[in-house]
């Protein structure tokens, strides 16, 4: 599960920015927003002209401190767009991106998405990336009337406001990350069952409230708790944390780590030679250098969720990976496949409405279930997800996606998780 | 028992690994009072010099140290010349300032070269560990905290022992008379820099094998080093040696027996209690300055 994650020491930009973080943006928003009423906006699709090219307008990080992740995220939109127009376009007219930069800088996404929605008069928006970023963003698109279908933003605290005009990309946020992995658990025979589980996770809005739902539903099926602790984001050595949960001596481990700091509490385990019975890291496993970080060996048997698979068998899924890596030259990352995502659920909207009325594309949406290469996905009326994470397993220097069964990528498990190897 | 016997060597171990980031740190500071902020970027910068010798050459981190020291002993040296020397004559306090936008500029320069992810080495005992009985020593850490005595111990005896090192000793103390006797403390400076800059290679090294990295993990580690030369001493090595070995005790113990969570303010309150009770630093005796001060 990837949501636009960058390393440990960068801002976070993964599916959920601190909700503190949010408040002086709120404020900043509210008064773009305002300015805009006062200035007298109105709805794009009304304001916009019938023929010429459809304008979509968003605001990404293409500078700053993620401005190389950001890369993939706005090739994912770029991928779409090229197919669309190629096809036909959108109600037969072409499609045009309006692309800002925010640098990263949430006071400059609202200043960019009110420009897009007052200045340029684009006809939709599509998200920007990172629920620090995206909070802002969404609270100008409704402020403005605007539907707002974001790529990233998987924060819960984003689908609380109200707003029903906002449309989350993913299958799930990160309270239906456990899911999967606790269908499949359940689904084991009591007496194979791991007893007891340590939890450990970083203090981070797309770590942590998945481990609560671990802890709660496993304590829920009877697995005893014997370590369960929260480390800072800054925390770098993991010896003595190891050290600590495997005094506890869980047969389960899980982390909820958001970037190399799962990497490092692996390795630390292996330092100590302990290997549970099972393994589960929130967002890290599907790093790149992951497998160099443990070692590609070590990867056997640890467990991880993530929302795209280039290997998932969902309808077109296939085909984006051969296109994005024909147009780009390297194959895409879950970033550039949450943007495609986006623009998929954006286009079958406008094509089933027939138009561009902004409350009627949002009705649309939360009527009806889209197909995207995530797999189909439906809403709630905030904008939350229906659905959840795929859960996956490293087997043998591969990730292979477990469940669900629609998008597995193979039939086995590996367990109990194999030693570590030196 | 057990418990506590791996707290404390898991504390001290990555308590050597603090004291070796900070030996640069430390020594332009405690000589030439320049607090230099590109201290984090010297060293991630000797830790991408040290994965490159390795991913290329396969050479083990703490031999490409050897090598690394050279370059970074150069870089420290211009960075002296073009910089810090003639800031000094205008205003001392620049230096911060300039320092700090020179860790910007390498901080930009590392991602161009070797972009944003996380790198690191991996050399046969990266995940290694030595037991016995029921204890854990781990190799990675073990070399590191070797390295952190050789390096402290080393420039230890180059400050104390050499011609070198007393006429460090004479221009940081009273550079008027130490011109006086033939020794030019613009000149001592910059040997002093690239000293600085070409230990810096060692914790890049140990860096490299022990964490992954990336450009912006300076910034972390600007913060450790900083904190473990408050609390040695400015300018004292063997107490930034002293000083890391209480900070990774106190957050391996907090670790253990307290909570995960407060191990991380773990130096914030230790320099509290050091400025409030021995301002001076743990192995460093108050000065006339210190007493006005």
């Amino acid at each position: 599960m990837r949501f636009f994650r960058t390393p440990s020491s960068r801002p976070r930009t993964g599916r959920g920015a601190t909700s503190r973080a949010l408040a002086p943006f709120a404020t900043v928003t509210a008064l773009a927003a305002g300015l805009c009423a006062l200035a007298g906006c109105a709805p794009a699709s009304t304001s916009s002209s019938a023929s010429g090219p459809i304008t979509i307008g968003m605001s990404l990080p293409l500078t700053g401190s993620a401005a190389d992740v950001a890369k993939a995220g706005y090739q994912g939109y770029e991928l779409w767009a090229s197919q669309v127009n190629a096809a036909g376009g959108l109600l037969g007219r072409q499609v045009k991106l309006d692309v800002l930069d925010d640098g990263m800088d949430p006071n400059q996404t609202t200043t960019d998405y009110t420009r897009l929605i007052s200045q340029d008069h684009v006809n939709l928006l599509l998200g920007t990336f990172s629920s620090l970023l995206n909070a802002p963003a969404s609270a100008v698109a409704a402020r403005n009337q605007m539907l707002y279908v974001e790529p990233s933003g998987g924060d819960a605290s984003l689908f609380q406001r109200g707003f029903t005009d906002l449309f989350f990309a993913q299958p799930g946020t990160t309270t239906s990350l456990p899911d999967q992995f606790l269908s499949w658990f359940s689904s084991m025979p009591a007496s194979k069952r791991p007893t007891t589980a340590a939890y450990l996770t970083q203090d981070d809005p797309s770590a942590s409230p998945a481990i609560s739902v671990f802890v709660s539903k496993l304590q829920a099926m009877g697995v005893k708790t014997v370590y369960d602790q929260t480390y800072d984001p800054t925390t770098s050595n993991f010896d003595s944390i190891a050290a600590a949960v495997v005094h506890a001596q869980p047969q389960m481990i899980i982390q909820g780590s958001v970037t190399d700091d799962g990497a490092q509490f692996a390795r630390s385990l292996e330092k100590l030679n302990y290997s549970p019975k099972i393994l589960f890291q929130t967002n890290s496993p599907t790093d790149a250098t992951y497998p160099s970080a443990i070692g590609a060996s070590n990867t056997n048997g640890i467990f991880t969720a993530e929302a795209w698979s280039a290997t998932a068998k969902y309808p077109g899924n296939a085909a984006f990976v051969a296109a994005y890596t024909k147009m780009f030259g390297t194959a895409p990352t879950e970033d550039a496949a949450n943007s495609y995502t986006a623009g998929q659920v954006l286009q079958t909207a406008v094509d089933s409405v027939g138009n561009l009325d902004q409350k009627a594309l949002a009705a649309w949406l939360h009527a009806h279930s889209v197909s995207t290469i995530v797999g189909p996905l439906t809403w709630d009326s905030t904008g939350d997800p229906q659905g959840s994470l795929m859960l996956a397993q490293w087997q043998y220097d591969t990730l292979q996606v477990v469940d669900p069964q629609t998008a597995a990528t193979t039939k086995n498990v590996i367990f109990p998780k194999p030693a570590w190897s030196s | 028992m057990t418990e506590l016997l791996q707290a404390l060597i898991f504390g001290a171990l990555v308590g050597g690994v603090y004291a070796l980031m900070s030996t640069g740190l430390t020594l332009a500071f405690g000589v030439m009072k320049v607090v230099n902020m590109a201290q984090g970027a010297f060293l991630i910068a000797s830790s991408y010099l040290c994965y490159a010798l390795w991913q290329h050459f396969g050479i083990d981190p703490i031999v490409a140290a050897l090598i690394v020291m050279v370059p970074m002993g150069l870089l420290g040296l211009v960075c002296y010349k073009l910089v810090i020397a003639r800031l000094e004559r205008i205003d001392p306090g620049l230096t911060i300032v300039a320092t700090f936008a020179l860790a910007m500029v390498a901080e930009a320069l590392l991602a161009l070269a070797w972009g944003p992810n996380e790198v690191g080495t991996t050399p046969s005992y990266f995940n290694q560990a030595f037991h016995i009985s029921s204890l854990v020593i781990p190799r990675a850490q073990l070399y590191a905290f070797l390295l952190a005595a050789a390096v402290t111990i080393a420039l230890q005896l180059i400050v104390k022992r050499t011609w070198l090192g007393h006429a460090i000793t004479a221009a940081s103390q009273n550079p008027e008379g130490a011109r006086l006797i033939g020794i030019e403390p613009s000149r001592v400076g910059a040997q002093v820099f690239a000293i600085a800059a070409g230990s810096t290679a060692f914790g890049g090294a140990a860096l490299s094998f022990l964490y992954q990295f990336t450009p912006d993990t300076q910034d972390a580690w600007l913060g450790i080093t900083l904190s473990v030369v408050i609390l040695g001493g400015l300018g004292s090595m063997p107490g930034a040696f002293a000083a890391g070995l209480l900070l990774g005790l106190a957050e391996s113990l907090t670790t253990t027996y307290i909570s995960v969570r407060w191990s991380a303010a773990v130096p914030t309150v230790l320099i509290l209690l050091v400025l409030t009770l021995r301002p001076q630093g743990l192995l460093t005796r108050a000065t006339r300055q210190d007493a006005a001060s």
